[in-house]
């Protein structure tokens, strides 16, 4: 008998122009292991390959050790007996993981009735406590539309868990939730060690890497890139990769360069007062934006961040107060979105949409080129349509149809959360370094504090003080 | 700058599926052969010959003659040109409006949609048919009668797919992002609206076109619709069936081309967007 | 974020049970008003001395003489202006007079009684028929996408699609009634009768049910949930009857009320095919003949059995979906 509760040796996966370099683990009881890795590093299908639910067309290779029984990676089936019972995964996205026509507590009371054996009242009351440790005692008979995001990751966690399998795999487990959830997420992914079992967590996001501790392998296009327990790879990495993905944590950004003296506000607001389906957003709210400047606003889901940038834009009106936009020309309020390929129209090829914008406003041609190459955007990447682009160059290409229009202030909606750390970094370097130059004033949103404190000379926070007396996760849209 | 503009394809209808070419290919034949049969053969569809009733296809009657010796090679042709004619006709007064108000509705909202949308709900409270019988039956075979009753079911399809697809794009960051940059309304929906909308009209062009071919047969087969001796594939079908033991070959002609014609537009209709 | 906002944008299933309810009576005053009116125009557009036709029909044609016809004008209102006439038509059609067939001198009620027993029972067996073929198929062919089963049943379902049900019928009846001789091809009496029409009608609606369960069931097999469900310990067996069965019903039922367009033009041709003697058949040979009250009778009750009949629909839907219960 060996003493690890999971191991795997040379695990490959091959198939569909995806390869995975043999990769080996080993946790005992209480072990942690984190994979971290940007998108397309491969780091779902090695939790698919344990699992042994790859998809169709992808073949792993190897051997696993799962709870003292042993298995070929290559025979999936082998580990269908396993699922729930010994080993548990946690789904990527909660939300869509729990069946939309099902009750809360009866998904948690099933795994306790048909994965844990228990009978049909002693399931019930199981799946109650359960929920209601996860403080989630009211929200036990809704329907998943109803809870948010953080809520629907704790029901999602308890139906996983009931069946009391002592190893867990966590695929992403704090997409798209915010700081506070993320914490909490993680300290209750942290149970499963504490109890003796054995957890494997997948992640783009360092910090939560960070806080799990245990061993971290940083993987990129398929392959270990560094390996080692987190407090030394996550402070002094040794590979090239490591060093790059750490310095794109936004504590380590270097500062821009500064202001400077301020000037008369591109636009102002006072007194700005917004309620949404009857809740009081904020009230009383007063700001400025000078040229170039970069203000920051921070807040949880749902404090209405968007909602604030848009009517600075004058998409939104304001319930009360004035807003003073100094108007340099029609055109000089932009915005850029959240999910960049959102904010296009898939069918056109990026040239013809650069055509419309200069035939639009009469455009010199001759400022296209340079300040291309300032963004870093080769030439080739206008014969191809928005889908056919990264996400990192498409908001790059954003940017650039946003500033040939010389606008005076720009809305950013948290334009870098879907990407990846290091082009995270790039972009946003890139934006403040323009906006400064071009005295554009700018708003930045994001739900990383960190982010907002390193680049932004000013900093808003909604959402506070009496405000918090609502409790947002109460309200489904909000997550 | 020039291979900007070179690389830049015009993209007004979507590419075929393999399945869609097919159903076009089948399309293709069909109409060919209802075009130009009487453009080679001298055949007149109405001409009645006593002496040659039910004959098996021969040199001189590819497809044989019917219970009153008509040439049903001329009589199918002109039985396809009726029917796909009426279906284009009814398909495109039934699209432009649908589209057009779709978009008014979805794109403004407010009292405008919801004027639309309970005129649509009105003309969808009555089974399609049965409206277009009651109309029928007004005007007792007469062709203006059925187009404009296939025509009043047809449109309310493209306008709720249209009004629906609309109202989400409306709304999301694509066009808000576009019309911060300061197209206008018809930029905007030549870049958005339309690349989106334009295989979903397609596609119900195709369904509402095989839905007026059924209809108008289903009409001439109870003998509601259209009257006799006017060549078309439902009323075919009912003259022909009491020789069906005489002249089975005869009988099975309207059904197969009815059945080419109709698969042929459901293979170019794609996948059902309801 | 944006998310939260798109959501916000659709309107929620808030409308509950009452309004769609009352939705549905509305449309059922609708449907009663679009066929007085229509049948109306239908009196006033009938070429020739109206009054002569009805009295020729009802008493023959040797039998028609000027006061008679002056009987049948009063009777119908044919010779007070159009507007009144229309509210007096309409006003009877409240008070469910329907009024007496012009070919039997019967009361239209009567008639309808008798007629909608026949047809009810036909579209009954048809829906059930087609129940027990399609969804099941396509259930089958969704959890395997592309398989043989799913293949075979798209080829079958797109051939029977560009089948009018006129045409099936007829080869219905080709088949097994004129060259095998095992089932009579039309008339009512035994139930023999009914197999062929209502497996006429039950291909018809098979067919496309079966696809909409089979996407239905696909979707479903490919969500997030139900590879969750797999995921989180229940067998196949237990993860098809608790996450795919009701999911992937949800859009069968509610495309059912769809299917009830296609029913109810499906009797009016199946029945006059199999000479079934039901609405449909009535209504066919009411126009023919030109008898407005019965036509009027007819469609009126067409119209009400398919608002009667997405009523269910909305009602199971409502049972089988709890999001709509919010």
């Amino acid at each position: 008998m060996s003493v690890y509760l999971l191991q795997a040796e040379d695990l490959s996966i091959q198939g569909e122009g995806v390869t995975i370099a043999p990769f080996s683990c080993a946790l005992e009881a209480g072990g942690r292991l984190t994979l971290l890795g940007e998108t397309g590093s491969g780091k779902s299908l090695i939790a698919q390959a344990i699992m042994g639910s790859l998809p169709r067309g992808l073949v792993a290779r190897g051997r696993l050790l799962i709870d003292g029984e042993r298995f070929a990676a290559a025979d999936g089936r082998s580990r269908r007996a396993l699922w729930g019972r010994r080993l548990a995964l946690l789904p990527q996205e909660p939300w869509h993981a729990l069946d939309p026509t099902m009750r809360a507590v009866a998904q948690v009371a099933e795994s306790h009735r048909h994965v844990a054996g228990r009978d049909r009242r002693a399931a019930h009351r199981a799946a109650w406590a359960d929920l209601t440790e996860l403080g989630l005692a009211t929200a036990g008979s809704k329907l998943p539309g109803e809870l948010s995001g953080g809520m629907a990751q704790r029901v999602a966690f308890a139906a996983a868990s009931a069946g009391g399998a002592p190893i867990v795999i966590a695929d992403e487990p704090t997409k798209g939730l915010d700081a506070p959830r993320r914490d909490a997420v993680v300290e209750l992914l942290a149970r499963t060690p504490e109890r003796g079992g054995a957890l494997v967590t997948i992640t783009h996001d360092i910090d939560v890497a960070r806080r799990l501790g245990g061993e971290v392998v940083i993987l990129r296009q398929g392959r270990v890139v560094e390996r080692g327990p987190a407090r030394q790879v996550l402070t002094h990495p040794q590979s090239e990769y490591g060093q790059r993905l750490l310095e794109a944590e936004p504590g380590r950004w270097p500062r821009p360069a500064p202001l400077g003296e301020r000037q008369a506000a591109v636009v102002s607001a006072r007194g700005l007062a917004k309620a949404r389906g009857g809740r009081e957003l904020f009230r009383d709210l007063s700001l400025a934006v000078s040229p170039g400047e970069i203000v920051g606003v921070v807040g949880p889901s749902g404090c209405g961040k968007s909602t604030l940038g848009d009517m600075l834009l004058g998409m939104t009106p304001a319930d009360n107060g004035d807003i003073h936009r100094a108007v340099d020309h029609r055109f000089g309020f932009q915005k850029l979105y959240q999910d960049p390929p959102a904010a296009f129209s898939p069918h056109w090829r990026l040239s013809r949409l650069l055509d419309d914008l200069v035939r639009r406003h009469r455009l010199d041609r001759a400022a296209i080129g340079p300040l291309m190459a300032r963004l870093g955007l080769d030439d080739h990447l206008l014969a191809r349509r928005p889908g056919e682009i990264s996400g990192g160059e498409l908001q790059r290409f954003a940017i650039l149809r946003v500033l040939l229009l010389e606008p005076c202030f720009l809305f950013a909606d948290e334009p870098t959360s879907r990407l990846d750390p290091i082009t995270q970094r790039q972009t946003l370097e890139l934006l403040v370094e323009l906006a400064r130059e071009r005295r554009c004033g700018v708003m930045l949103v994001s739900h990383d504090p960190a982010l907002i404190e390193r680049i932004c000379d000013r900093r808003i926070a909604l959402g506070d003080g009496r405000l918090r007396e609502v409790e947002p996760e109460l309200d489904p849209a909000l997550a | 700058m020039t291979t900007l503009t070179l690389h830049a394809t015009r993209r007004w209808l979507p590419a075929l599926s393999p399945r869609q070419g097919l159903g076009a290919v089948l399309l293709a034949l069909l109409l060919a052969f209802a075009w130009l049969v009487p453009w080679l053969f001298d055949a007149d569809p109405a001409r009645q010959q006593m002496t040659r009733i039910l004959q098996l296809p021969s040199l001189a009657e590819p497809l044989g003659t019917d219970h009153l010796g008509r040439s049903l090679l001329a009589r199918l042709a002109a039985a396809v040109q009726l029917s796909f004619g009426m279906a284009l006709l009814s398909v495109a007064s039934a699209a432009i409006p649908g589209v057009i108000l779709g978009v008014m509705a979805g794109w403004r909202g407010g009292w405008l949609d919801r004027v639309l949308g309970s005129l649509a709900d009105a003309c969808l409270a009555l089974p399609g048919l049965l409206l277009v019988l009651l109309l029928v039956a007004i005007a007792p075979g007469n062709f203006w009668a059925l187009y404009v009753g296939i025509s009043l079911v047809l449109w309310i399809e493209y306008f709720r797919v249209v009004r629906a697809r609309t109202r989400i794009l409306v709304a999301s960051p694509q066009l808000e992002a576009s019309r911060l940059l300061g197209f206008g309304p018809l930029a905007l929906f030549r870049r958005h609206l339309w690349p989106e909308l334009a295989p979903q009209v397609l596609t119900l062009a195709a369904f509402g076109a095989a839905s007026a071919i059924l209809a108008m047969a289903a009409l001439g087969f109870v003998s509601v619709g259209l009257r006799p001796p006017t060549a078309e594939l439902g009323l075919m079908m009912i003259e022909l069936l009491p020789y069906y033991h005489e002249a089975p070959w005869a009988m099975a002609q309207p059904i197969l081309v009815l059945f080419v014609l109709v698969l042929s537009l459901n293979l170019l209709a794609g996948r059902d967007p309801r | 974020m944006s998310v939260a906002l798109a959501s916000r944008a659709t309107p929620r299933w808030t409308a509950g049970l009452g309004g769609l309810l009352l939705q549905r009576l509305f449309q059922a005053g609708l449907v009663a008003w679009m066929v007085g009116t229509l049948t109306f125009v239908l009196t006033r557009s009938l070429p020739g001395d109206m009054a002569y036709r009805i009295a020729a029909g009802r008493y023959g044609h040797d039998m028609v003489n000027t006061s008679a016809a002056e009987a049948v004008r009063t009777e119908l209102a044919l010779d007070q202006p159009a507007l009144g006439a229309y509210f007096g038509w309409l006003w009877d059609l409240v008070q469910f007079d329907l009024g007496r067939s012009l070919v039997s001198g019967e009361p239209v009620m009567a008639e309808l009684w008798h007629q909608l027993g026949h047809s009810l029972g036909l579209a009954a067996m048809a829906v059930l028929l087609s129940l027990l073929l399609g969804p099941p198929l396509g259930l089958i062919a969704g959890l395997k996408p592309n398989g043989w089963l799913d293949r075979v049943s798209e080829v079958a379902a797109s051939v029977l699609r560009a089948l009018p049900p006129f045409a099936v019928g007829l080869l219905l009846i080709l088949i097994f009634s004129v060259s095998l001789g095992w089932l009579p091809a039309a008339g009512h009496g035994r139930g023999a009768h009914g197999v062929l029409p209502a497996l006429t009608l039950a291909l018809a609606l098979a067919a496309i049910s079966s696809r909409v369960a089979r996407n239905a069931m696909a979707d479903v097999s490919q969500s997030a949930y139900y590879a969750f469900s797999r995921t989180k310990g229940l067998n196949e067996r237990l993860s098809f009857l608790r996450h795919g069965l009701r999911n992937a019903a949800v859009p069968v039922v509610a495309y059912l009320g769809v299917q009830f367009v296609y029913l109810i033009e499906g009797v009016m041709v199946v029945e006059t095919l199999f000479a079934w003697p039901g609405i449909g058949h009535a209504l066919v040979h009411a126009i023919v003949a030109r008898d407005v009250p019965m036509i009027q009778g007819t469609a009126l009750v067409m119209g009400l059995m398919f608002v009667a009949l997405n009523t269910v629909v909305d009602l199971l839907c409502h049972w089988l979906d709890p999001r709509r219960r919010i």
